[in-house]
């Protein structure tokens, strides 16, 4: 984008924060307003004075590492399921027709309509609560490596043959590498939902630790100040998980050319 | 012999290699076009002498470049032969190299990875490879570029080490597909005479393809004159001249008027000869 002057890190970080700060000044204005006001809004010093308290107690560690390991662990599996299927179904004529139709079908169910069944078969514990990370990342991952792997250039793929490669070494060595762009969206988009997931099942399933669990008995509670201080919890490390898997990509992308 | 050794001391004509001796004859191939097979080559019959090299020109659509993916093994599709020192082709062979009009490196490689992967399936003992391809790399003057990712490259030196990757694995048989039909006016002279100096240093027989008539007689020992609808050998010009040519000799330009003649009074096209370019009008290519 030709129009756009490069910011210098501290502009970038302080234009960052800009929005933020204000959107705490109206914070504080309203819980300090009071009436109805003051009831939806806990005002910003009881807020931290209870993700004092939670940190003290070790409850907010426990409720993010909870929350943490649902999400990667369904991620973990989800994501390299899906993936693997995503690249079967490119590479084989076979597994697309065995695979496709029923997965075509089960990826209309939203997540939430699963629950009932998963909850049923097994339980609210911490294993369903992954099941349905699992299949939250899965589809993601699934498309988006069907899509990257399937599209890779004719072109490309010919310099293999002439070169002699066999196939494995073509799919190691082309295929792969030139589908990276999108296995990453694939995983990137897989994350999204695991999170989503993740902090979803803890609301509905709740039971054990959880950033989840606790936002929803805080507000059985109404503990306002509490809720807020899981949905900061998960704002904030839901954005560091985004900005780590940005990171890997463009590690793993060097080799593109800047602005892509 | 290195590389360099044969860059300095180019291997003298009688001792030109016995291998790389292409055959095709009684050559037809068709694509189906809306169900109806539409023939693209019909009855091509030529033979290449090892060391050879020889040019191909004609207008688009007289299948020339479909001839190429013939003969280097992409496409089995066809009535006829097609041999290589005797043994019929068959599929892709390391003994076949080509070089695309567009460069196909791999974005993810650099450079010294780009070339060094026409390797993975040679003989080539593994020490030797670094060598081998920091060689090739010279050959193409890309050294100090090895590092480099083609994005980083300009269209020039992307084709040149598209060159030095088909060169890599000593192809007895190099095919050119339009390699310098992307660059610019005067790149494209300065990796014709590139071309050439290596042509001469390794002498494999060379085949390209190209739709510009100069650069055909510049660097063709031959010109095969194709006509389109279906590509047909319409005619074949001995260019009788040694290597390294002058650009400026009288028998190259009389030559090029000739074959611009040829090509632009064909059947539908009546228009005069001795049109001014040296290029015969083409849309952009259809394959991307």
């Amino acid at each position: 984008m030709s129009g756009r002057r490069p910011l210098s890190r501290p502009a970038r970080f302080a234009l960052g924060v800009v929005p933020m700060l204000a959107v705490l000044a109206w914070w504080q204005r309203q819980a300090a307003a009071g009436g109805s006001g003051g009831i939806a809004f806990a005002s910003l010093g009881d807020i931290a004075r209870a993700a004092g308290e939670q940190i003290a107690n070790g409850a907010l560690q426990t409720d993010a590492v909870a929350t943490l390991s649902h999400a990667l662990i369904g991620l973990a599996i989800g994501a390299t399921l899906g993936l693997a299927t995503g690249i079967a179904m490119a590479l084989s004529a076979w597994a697309e027709r065995l695979l496709g139709p029923l997965l075509q079908a089960l990826r209309q169910v939203p997540m939430i309509g699963w629950l009932p069944l998963i909850a049923l078969w097994f339980g609210t514990g911490e294993q369903s609560q992954i099941i349905v990370v699992v299949m939250a990342a899965f589809f993601p991952a699934m498309l988006n490596a069907h899509a990257g792997v399937g599209q890779v250039e004719k072109r490309l793929i010919e310099v293999g043959h002439v070169f002699g490669l066999t196939w494995g070494q073509r799919l190691r060595l082309i295929l792969l590498p030139a589908a990276l762009p999108m296995l990453l969206t694939g995983l990137t988009q897989a994350l999204a939902f695991a999170w989503i997931a993740a902090i979803g099942t803890e609301i509905l399933m709740g039971s054990g630790a959880g950033l989840g669990v606790t936002l929803q008995v805080a507000q059985t509670q109404q503990r306002l100040d509490l809720v807020f201080v899981s949905v900061a919890a998960t704002a904030v490390l839901g954005f560091l998980l985004n900005h780590s898997i940005r990171r890997l990509r463009a590690w793993l992308l060097h080799w593109q050319p800047a602005g892509i | 012999m290195s590389i360099e050794a044969q860059l300095h001391h180019p291997a003298p004509s009688a001792a030109e290699p016995v291998r790389g001796a292409l055959a095709i004859s009684g050559l037809n191939k068709s694509f189906a076009i809306g169900g109806q097979p539409r023939p693209v080559l019909e009855n091509i019959d030529l033979v290449v002498r090892p060391g050879e090299f020889v040019s191909i020109v004609g207008a688009s659509g007289c299948g020339k470049s479909t001839l190429l993916r013939l003969i280097v093994g992409l496409d089995d599709d066809y009535a006829g032969e097609i041999r290589l020192d005797g043994d019929r082709v068959t599929g892709t062979s390391l003994d076949r190299g080509i070089v695309f009009q567009d460069h196909r490196l791999f974005p993810w490689m650099t450079l010294e990875e780009n070339v060094g992967l026409a390797l993975i399936n040679t003989g080539v003992p593994k020490a030797q490879r670094a060598r081998i391809v920091a060689e090739h790399i010279a050959l193409v003057n890309l050294k100090g570029f090895e590092k480099a990712y083609p994005h980083q490259l300009s269209g020039g030196m992307a084709q040149r080490a598209a060159i030095a990757r088909a060169l890599v694995t000593e192809p007895r048989l190099l095919l050119l597909d339009e390699p310098l039909g992307a660059l610019d006016a005067l790149t494209r002279v300065h990796v014709q005479n590139e071309l050439q100096r290596i042509w001469m240093a390794q002498r494999s027989t060379m085949v390209m393809v190209t739709h510009d008539v100069e650069e055909a007689l510049y660097l063709g020992d031959r010109v095969i004159v194709m006509s389109p609808n279906p590509g047909r050998i319409r005619r074949i010009v001995e260019v009788d001249l040694p290597h390294p040519r002058d650009r400026r000799s009288p028998l190259l330009h009389r030559l090029k008027d000739e074959i611009l003649a040829e090509l632009t009074a064909g059947p539908e096209a009546d228009r005069a000869p001795g049109e001014t370019s040296n290029l015969v009008r083409l849309p952009a290519r259809e394959e991307r």
